[in-house]
């Protein structure tokens, strides 16, 4: 038997060709055998045909089931050939380990700083909020459009009514929750313990939709006034941590600031809302009038709804938003209150962090590019030496498709390994990123690498591959053969390839002029923040916060609180203690409206509101904030000294454009009282947030059983934590600590979000300087080595070697000058994006961009003259025998 | 007299026909004389289900096909036993055994 070339691939038509000849050559062989037997030509023709049977349905049948093996053969020899190039792809990168090691850990840096950031956006931007239909959930507001208010707290009777009178709302709910504010203690259980709390309405449960883990939730009565309100829901860590996961302390009681609460159930672990730190749940109904009065005024509420299925965040606004006019209509203390604000709950937790991560994002995106063109030019220098190989693989008969399959398989599989490696980067990096964060990321437990991010990870590995594995692959199958055979192998000398080589140098500078803009502008931003006095001096300040038991201290709370205050101030080490109910940053006091002689009110205004914060004496000295004008509170404004207030500068210049506020009376809430003081501005709210008009009250006289005691310490403030502890205890030994910390960790968190976001696009600003730097290196290095004869010529003909040098230096600035522009436009079409997260700075600082094109003009000279000094010690006569 | 020829249980020609290439490559119409001269036309089998077979056995992979000049000079459709194709035989050959051992053990009780 001989056989014959079938061909490679067999179409549809080829198979029925193939069934027809099979059968006629055996119909045709019956018919001569039995011709030979004797027969007549038409009687063998006959009976070899009775022989065969059904001949129609036998090609069919054949036809058909050829098709399907002709399928499978072609599935089975791409994935043979698939597997070949793997193979091959894998030992040609073994046989470079120099080149394989640049490209993978280039590769492995750009998809591990990518993943990371992408499981933090993913994390805390992209996955879904842990309850159902989470799409359906909303952030609500009361808001006063006339004091241009339009996110306030709600008042309990507000959020009744609200409640009451909702008709497209699922359900519409308010909670109580103050990070170190909102709490009780628990006693009766081991050692007396500050129990962090959020104090919830009725409907906050159904709002959110999560049942109870353990147990159950609390029935409608049980959360509103007047019902059987002592109960209390535990969160999943605290039942953990307290009770060690025991189902059998559901239906015990808890003593809670000193009552009984029957713990009635235990929330799942996902259910962390509105805070990972809070321990239990318990109805908003049973505070007391005492501490929190229940009336409109008082709007202390978060508030959140569940818009029914189909119903729009427009539908939801304008419901409340028209229940919120009839209720301002009804009620005067609400005239001004005559809206509401509704956002998606997501982008409410996430709001503050959204526009840092997206810049993020970007950045790295810029980061992996530049690796990617990186990598390209590597592989295109690569592909002119290999290409050689190349050209003897096409000289034998590879298709150039199939040589472009292999170059980018090999690529991909190199994109593959640097994702691969860049997962271990990513999980390290993404450990520190956590830590750098300090807890001020929203969602930061929900950040992890997971199956979703690692399939991220895949798939920009495999589109990096593509990205930087394509170009150099087409123009590696497309060179001309023979003469790649004949020069000697060098492919891509030539004007072409120059100039896509030239290309990649422009973009990577370009893009590395972005990154590093974004870094300088973050950088000054960060410094700017740094420089701002926030009114205080945070170096060796303690502050310990806790909460006055109003049971066990009702009538002497002012004697209680001036005795804890003198104890700790008696301590060695103390220098001065003072206390203050919101530490700076850790929370911005009340909103008071009130009105100065300097500033009547016209017809119909509203008067201005300000932060009212409770302080005791000797704050302020403690703090070291300035007095600007009068006095301090002293030991002699105590309990049943006159009433008097302190002001700060904003409020100063507010109310009394043209006179000394001291001595002058403010209107608060119905009470005339002087003004004894002006302290210079301490920004309370945010280190990013000017002062507002703020009046400091002493605690002595308008009581709040939230301290946070502060003392200024000689040496390390923590060392005397358990002096003023113990001080504390010697006069009450049931009062619980909520927290503990100092000023430094006031201000170091305050600044962590920010400083997270420098450090991050400032190592992005370096990475990409140093890709940047590489790439131009190598890219002029590349082609000294390739212009080595015409270096050599040059000099014989008595260029000197400065002028090489020039020669050479200055096509690298030519190449970074051009890309350096390009970037620098770039950024400035960019530069909206950055404005949300920086400060105190203009995204278009021409500062920052003239810096930044000077040390890139530096960068890119060093890189270039690295190779420019090989190229000027050419010898001419070594380089002319060179070949 | 001559025997009415009988039908073909389903499932026996595979075993047939690969049987019949252990000998060697051969095109379908050499398959089908041999089967013919060694069942002396004991079996009734037409031409069309052994080609079916063929193909059916080419597409699970026991049989390769391939053309090639026959005897007299004319491209032919050749069919070769693979090696699974050869484990395929030998696991069909010992079910048969067994089978008819089971059917003899009755029809001639010891």
């Amino acid at each position: 038997m001989q056989r014959l070339p079938g061909s490679l691939r067999r179409t549809a038509r080829d198979i029925g060709r193939d069934v027809e000849d099979e059968l006629r050559f055996h119909l045709d062989a019956r018919t001569e055998s039995l011709i030979a037997e004797g027969l007549s030509v038409e009687a063998a023709r006959a009976q070899a045909l009775r022989e065969f049977g059904d001949i129609e349905d036998a090609k069919a049948f054949m036809a058909a089931l050829d098709r399907a093996t002709e399928r499978s053969r072609r599935r089975r020899n791409y994935m043979g050939e698939f597997r070949q190039d793997i193979t091959y792809a894998l030992r040609k990168l073994r046989s470079s380990p120099v080149f394989a090691i640049t490209a993978i850990v280039t590769l492995a840096l750009g998809i591990g700083a990518n993943t990371a950031i992408f499981s933090l956006v993913r994390g805390v931007l992209l996955r879904p909020l842990p309850f159902p239909d989470p799409g359906q959930l909303y952030r609500v507001y009361s808001a006063s459009p006339a004091q241009g208010n339009p996110r306030t707290p709600v008042s309990s009777p507000d959020m009744e009514d609200w409640r009451a009178q909702r008709q497209q709302l699922a359900d519409v709910a308010g909670y109580w929750y103050a990070e170190g504010g909102s709490g009780v203690d628990l006693t009766g259980s081991g050692e007396p313990q500050r129990l962090s709390a959020a104090f919830v309405t009725a409907g906050f449960f159904g709002v959110l939709g999560l049942p109870a883990q353990e147990g159950r939730l609390p029935r409608e009565d049980e959360l509103v006034r007047g019902g059987p309100d002592h109960v209390v829901v535990l969160a999943y860590g605290f039942w953990q941590r307290q009770f060690g996961g025991s189902r059998s302390v559901i239906g015990t009681t808890l003593t809670l600031d000193d009552a009984p609460f029957e713990v009635l159930g235990v929330m799942p672990p996902s259910f962390a809302y509105p805070s990972p730190q809070v321990d239990v749940y318990m109805a908003y109904s049973a505070i007391p009038d005492e501490s929190i009065p229940h009336i409109r005024p008082v709007r202390i509420l978060a508030g959140i709804a569940r818009g029914r299925p189909g119903v729009s965040i427009e539908m939801a606004r304008t419901e409340l938003n028209t229940i919120a006019q009839r209720l301002a209509r009804q009620y005067p203390e609400n005239e001004s209150y005559t809206g509401a604000t509704v956002e998606p709950l997501q982008d409410s937790i996430t709001g503050p962090v959204r526009a840092g991560l997206l810049v993020l994002l970007g950045a790295v995106a810029f980061v992996l590019l530049m690796a990617s063109v990186n990598v390209a030019s590597l592989l295109l220098a690569r592909a002119t030496m290999r290409g050689r190989e190349i050209a003897t693989r096409v000289a034998l008969g590879a298709g150039r498709l199939r040589i472009v399959r292999q170059l980018v398989t090999e690529s991909v599989v190199l994109a593959l390994i640097g994702g691969a490696a860049g997962i271990g980067v990513a999980a390290g990096l993404l450990r520190g990123l956590l830590w750098l964060s300090a807890d001020q990321l929203p969602r930061g437990s929900d950040v992890r690498l997971d199956g979703g991010v690692l399939m991220f990870t895949a798939g920009i590995s495999v589109v990096t591959g593509l990205l930087f594995g394509l170009v150099p692959a087409l123009r590696a199958a497309s060179q001309n053969v023979q003469g790649t055979l004949r020069e000697g192998g060098r492919g891509l000398a030539g004007g072409e390839g120059r100039r896509l080589r030239n290309a990649l140098v422009i973009a990577e500078v370009a893009l590395a002029a972005i990154l590093v803009v974004a870094a300088g502008l973050m950088s000054r931003s960060f410094i700017a923040l740094l420089d701002v006095d926030p009114g205080f001096k945070p170096d060796n300040l303690l502050a310990v916060n806790f909460t006055i038991n109003t049971a066990r201290h009702s009538s002497g709370f002012a004697t209680y609180y001036g005795q804890v205050l003198d104890r700790v101030r008696s301590g060695p080490g103390v220098v001065t203690a003072g206390a203050v109910k919101d530490a700076p940053f850790r929370g911005e006091g009340e909103r008071w409206s009130y009105t100065t002689p300097g500033r009547p009110l016209g017809a119909g205004e509203e008067p201005p509101s300000a932060m009212v914060l409770h302080v005791s004496d000797g704050y302020f000295r403690t703090i070291g904030a300035r007095i600007v004008d009068g006095r301090e509170f002293t030991e002699q404004d105590r309990a049943n000294a006159p009433l008097g207030v302190l002001v700060n500068e904003a409020l100063a210049r507010a109310g009394f454009p043209d006179g000394r506020a001291v001595g002058s009376f403010i209107d608060l809430d119905g009470d005339h009282v002087p003004i004894v003081g002006v302290v210079g501005d301490i920004r309370q709210s945010a280190i990013e947030q000017v002062a507002t008009p703020t009046i400091y009250v002493n605690n002595f006289q308008n009581t709040r059983v939230k301290v946070t005691l502060v003392a200024r310490t000689r040496g390390e403030p923590l060392l005397l934590l358990r002096q003023i502890r113990d001080a504390i205890w010697a006069i009450d030994a049931d009062q619980t600590i909520t927290s503990v910390f100092t000023y430094d960790d006031i201000v170091s968190d305050a600044l962590a979000r920010p400083r997270l976001l420098t450090v991050l696009l400032g190592s992005f600003g370096v990475l990409g300087l140093l890709l940047g730097a590489v790439g131009i290196y190598g890219v002029l290095g590349y082609v000294v080595t390739q212009r080595h004869r015409e270096i050599g010529v040059r000099m014989a003909l008595g260029a000197r070697p400065r002028s090489v040098l020039r020669m050479i230096v200055g096509s690298g600035l030519a190449l970074a000058t051009t890309g350096l522009t390009i970037g620098l436009v770039g950024s400035l079409a960019l530069s909206r994006y950055l404005r949300g997260i920086l400060f105190g700075i203009e995204p278009t600082d021409p500062l920052t961009f003239a810096t930044v094109a000077f040390v890139l003009l530096c960068v890119a000279a060093l890189a270039s003259w690295l190779p420019a000094r090989r190229a000027a010690s050419v010898d001419p006569v070594e380089a002319l025998h060179y070949d | 007299m001559r025997r009415q020829p009988m039908d073909l249980i389903q499932g026996t020609l595979d075993v047939l026909v690969l049987r019949t290439l252990l000998a060697g490559p051969m095109h379908g119409y050499a398959v089908s004389r041999w089967i013919r001269e060694r069942t002396d036309g004991m079996l009734a089998i037409e031409d069309a289900p052994l080609y079916k077979a063929l193909h059916r056995l080419e597409r699970a992979g026991w049989v390769d096909a391939e053309w090639g000049l026959s005897e007299n000079n004319r491209r032919a459709r050749y069919y070769r036993l693979t090696s699974r194709g050869r484990q395929r035989l030998r696991s069909e050959e010992s079910s048969w055994r067994r089978y008819v051992e089971a059917v003899f053990k009755v029809l001639e009780p010891g």
